[in-house]
């Protein structure tokens, strides 16, 4: 029914997933593969592009809690950006934008995780 | 029955001996006329008509096999032969041949006479009837027109030599003579029989009509050539004679077709053999595979029937196990891991069949899984495919495998091996694809009856668990003369993760839930019933809708997993006097109307699972709103808002907030209906509910007692 797929792209010492279509029950697998494959080659440095994310079920939300810890104990974090406005609400309505740094801009982030390399 | 067998014995035992005396007058008296000529006549054909009716009921079954009455011919023949070679070398007087009448000089010579007459006749009658019942097996209708025809024509040819005296010849009876001939020449073309016997019965049949041959050209000369013979029967009576020589004509041809045409059918005897038991396997095997449901039985009869029908040295069958995408597995994420699993071996032990069929990798069964053809080794010492298997002494010189397909994937396969190089011709491998055939669609069968029992149960188990379920959610809504309250869940399936509960704490206070498990189905259900409880347990002990969060938070965050959370949304509502306390654990706002306008109302607040206490309960925000008099909460979950049409559009905030507007001034059921047919309109025909969907309106009747409604 719904589709969903997700890009790779390695920028400087970040990875960037880039998450397209519906992120649900049925696709959250795929995402979960992902994030377990960065983190198999110690890869902790982590920017979700969500600009074309158009949809996010609660079971999408649970694939970042999953990694979230596990991430931030080797010092790496997971960076959210490009929200659309209706997929920021999600976010928002449970909170996630305390727990996670949600911004507007890729480069944002990729310049902040720069940042606390130096 | 048995009083008829009496009469028709001792009626021809009278006739005969009625005759005899007959006989015995005549020889001392001369007494002629043609009236005693027939009358003597009647009572032989009498006699020998009672015979017929005596035996035709016993002899003329056709459920005996042919080679079995030949056979009891044969045996009959030779006793007639033995004693009418017997009776020819006795010396005996004779007849007295004056005027072409036979007279005998003695009375051992007419006794003789009378003797070997009836034993003939009555082997001819017994002739005739086994003849009769072999070219009737067959039941076709040009048969029995033609056994009919013979019939009138041997009765009419025996009967045409009543008025002739016994040396005569009458050309009328020499006619019918032939022509009877003629006939027994067309029956014995009938030999259908023969085709059906199995090639020992052919052996026998062949050996049988040889036999039955050479005695029937024996009694042929005797009963021509032998004066006594010829003579007795000529005496006793013509047509009688008539009779034997023509039935002993008709057995001389009839057993000589026989011989030749068993002679010609031998070769093929063996190929007819197996085609035959080919197809009374497959028969067997088709409606085994219809009727059993062991499926080690079929097993074992396909292996069987193939050893059988093959003469092979061993038989097995594998059956390709894939390990079963389990629902948890990620899709794509894993191959698919095989087992092969050995059954129905025959005449060779798991070890052997290792070490033959090679490694894994290029050995036969890849081969054989790689191509989903047919492998035929005519020679596996010098097979240009598996040199490395050259070496390995197995006593296999030549081996075919057939894989059995289902859906174009190979899901086991058929194996059969000989001692002999070139053991196997094509129509072994085919009738093996045949068995490998019905063998596929036993072993499809058992997995879909296994598959449909397995999906009944769950099923089963999925009806309780909803049953069980609905009763965690509220029976009876809670009914107070200042509030009015309705409420509705539907999960996406079987069960869901929502939960709405409401609980009086204390006279006044009425606390109403909403919550929402991350994720659906059976892990959500069970998270639901866990924040059931948690609810009934802290609701009474944390008055504040904030307390009661922050402590569900920490009731529930040990037992969730990580990637899991629940939102919840909790108000406390005074029922005296309509003043609301609410708190929300990252779930959808509370929607109000209030004479004022329509808005959503959302206190901070993080999902309950998502992080550890301290943040969370900064975060953590408490509102307390008065009610006034018709104002509205409605309180729901995402399942309204992300409901999707077939445009992938979602409900949304704006829609639902719409429809509020519109139907503020109704009762609370009022809102609940009009929201719900608003969804359903928006959704359209799309099928199920998307994700689970819960409501709950509670509408404030109360006179406030602060005038009008305020958000504080």
């Amino acid at each position: 029914m719904s589709d969903f797929k997700i890009a790779l792209r390695e920028r400087e010492t970040v990875n960037v997933l880039e998450l397209k279509g519906y992120l649900d029950a049925h696709t959250a697998p795929k995402l979960e593969e992902a994030f377990q494959n960065l983190l198999k080659n110690a890869r902790f440095n982590i920017v979700v592009n969500c600009r074309d994310l158009s949809y996010i079920s609660s079971a999408g939300l649970g694939v970042f809690m999953a990694f979230i810890e596990d991430v931030r104990k080797n010092k790496g974090d997971i960076k959210l950006t490009n929200m659309t406005p209706k997929v920021y609400n999600v976010f928002d309505l449970l909170g996630f934008p305390l727990l996670y740094e949600i911004l507007p801009d890729e480069q944002e982030a990729v310049r902040k995780f720069s940042e606390r390399m130096k | 029955m048995k009083v008829r067998r009496i009469f028709y014995l001792g009626g021809a035992f009278l006739l005969i001996l009625l005759k005899f005396a007959l006989d015995v007058i005549a020889k001392n008296v001369e007494f002629g006329g043609i009236g005693a000529v027939v009358f003597r006549e009647v009572l032989v054909a009498g006699s020998f008509f009672l015979f017929y009716a005596l035996l035709a009921p016993v002899v003329g079954r056709r459920d005996q096999s042919p080679v079995r009455k030949i056979g009891l011919v044969l045996i009959l023949t030779t006793v007639i032969v033995l004693f009418s070679v017997g009776a020819s070398a006795l010396s005996l007087q004779g007849f007295d041949t004056k005027a072409l009448q036979l007279s005998p000089l003695d009375y051992s010579t007419l006794f003789v006479a009378s003797l070997m007459s009836l034993l003939l006749g009555a082997f001819a009658v017994l002739l005739y009837l086994a003849l009769r019942s072999i070219l009737l097996v067959s039941n076709r209708r040009g048969v029995k027109r033609n056994v009919f025809v013979f019939t009138v024509i041997l009765l009419g040819a025996a009967g045409a030599t009543v008025y002739l005296r016994p040396l005569d010849t009458g050309l009328v009876a020499t006619i019918l003579y032939w022509l009877a001939v003629l006939m027994a020449i067309l029956n014995s073309f009938r030999l259908p029989w023969i085709i059906d016997l199995t090639k020992r019965e052919k052996i026998y049949s062949l050996i049988y009509a040889f036999l039955l041959f050479v005695l029937f050209t024996g009694l042929n000369v005797l009963i021509s050539n032998s004066e006594t013979v010829n003579r007795s029967l000529l005496y006793y009576s013509f047509p009688l004679s008539q009779f034997v020589h023509i039935m002993v004509m008709f057995g001389n041809i009839y057993f000589g077709m026989a011989f030749v045409s068993t002679l010609f059918h031998l070769p093929t005897a063996e190929a007819f053999d197996r085609k035959r038991s080919e197809v009374t396997s497959l028969h067997t095997l088709s409606r085994l595979v219809t009727q059993v449901f062991d499926f080690n039985e079929l097993v074992e009869t396909v292996t069987t029937m193939t050893m059988d029908v093959c003469e092979a040295k061993s038989c097995w069958l594998e059956i390709i196990q894939e390990e079963a995408e389990g629902r948890g597995a990620l899709p794509g994420a894993l191959g698919h891991a095989v087992t092969i699993q050995i059954a129905g071996i025959k005449n060779i032990t798991q070890e052997e069949i290792h070490s033959l069929l090679g490694p894994e990798e290029g050995g036969i069964r890849s081969l054989a899984l790689s191509t989903v053809k047919p492998v035929l080794i005519d020679n596996l010492s010098d097979d240009e495919r598996f040199v490395h298997l050259r070496k390995v002494k197995t006593g296999v010189a030549s081996l075919v495998v057939v894989p059995l397909v289902s859906h174009g994937h190979p899901i086991g396969l058929l194996y059969a091996t000989k001692e002999l190089e070139y053991g196997f011709v094509k129509d072994d491998v085919d009738v093996i694809s045949a068995f490998a055939d019905q063998a596929t669609i036993a072993i499809e069968n058992s997995r879909l009856i296994k598959q449909s029992i397995e999906r009944e149960r769950l099923l089963r188990e999925m009806m309780l668990a909803r049953e069980m379920q609905k009763k965690l959610l509220p029976q009876q809504l809670p009914r107070f003369n200042t509030v009015e309250i309705d409420a509705l869940s539907t999960p996406a399936f079987e069960v869901g993760g929502d939960y709405y509960d409401f609980m009086q704490l204390d006279a006044e206070n009425l606390g109403i839930i909403v919550g929402d498990v991350s994720g659906k189905g059976v892990s959500a259900a069970f998270y639901m019933s866990e924040v059931k409880g948690v609810f009934l347990a802290l609701s009474p002990m944390y008055r504040s809708p904030r307390e009661f969060i922050v402590r569900a938070n920490e009731a529930l965050g040990t037992s969730i997993d990580k990637h899991s959370f629940v939102s919840l949304i909790y108000a406390v509502l005074d029922v005296q006097t309509g003043a609301l306390r609410l708190a929300r654990a990252g779930h959808c706002p509370m929607l109000m109307i209030t004479s004022a306008g329509v808005d959503y109302i959302r206190p901070n607040g993080i999902g309950v699972g998502l992080t550890e206490r301290p943040l969370f309960s900064e975060v953590i925000e408490e509102r307390a709103i008065q009610l006034g008099n018709g104002d509205v909460c409605i309180l729901y979950t995402d399942g309204l808002t992300e409901a999707r049409n077939a445009a992938e559009e979602e409900y949304g905030y704006e829609r639902l907030l719409a429809v509020a507007q519109e139907s503020k001034q109704q009762s609370a059921s009022a809102i609940k209906e009009k929201i719900i047919r608003n969804v359903q309109e928006f959704v359209g025909g799309q099928e199920a509910n998307h994700d689970d969907l819960t409501l709950v309106v509670v509408k404030w009747r109360g006179n406030g007692h602060l005038p009008g409604s305020d958000i504080l």
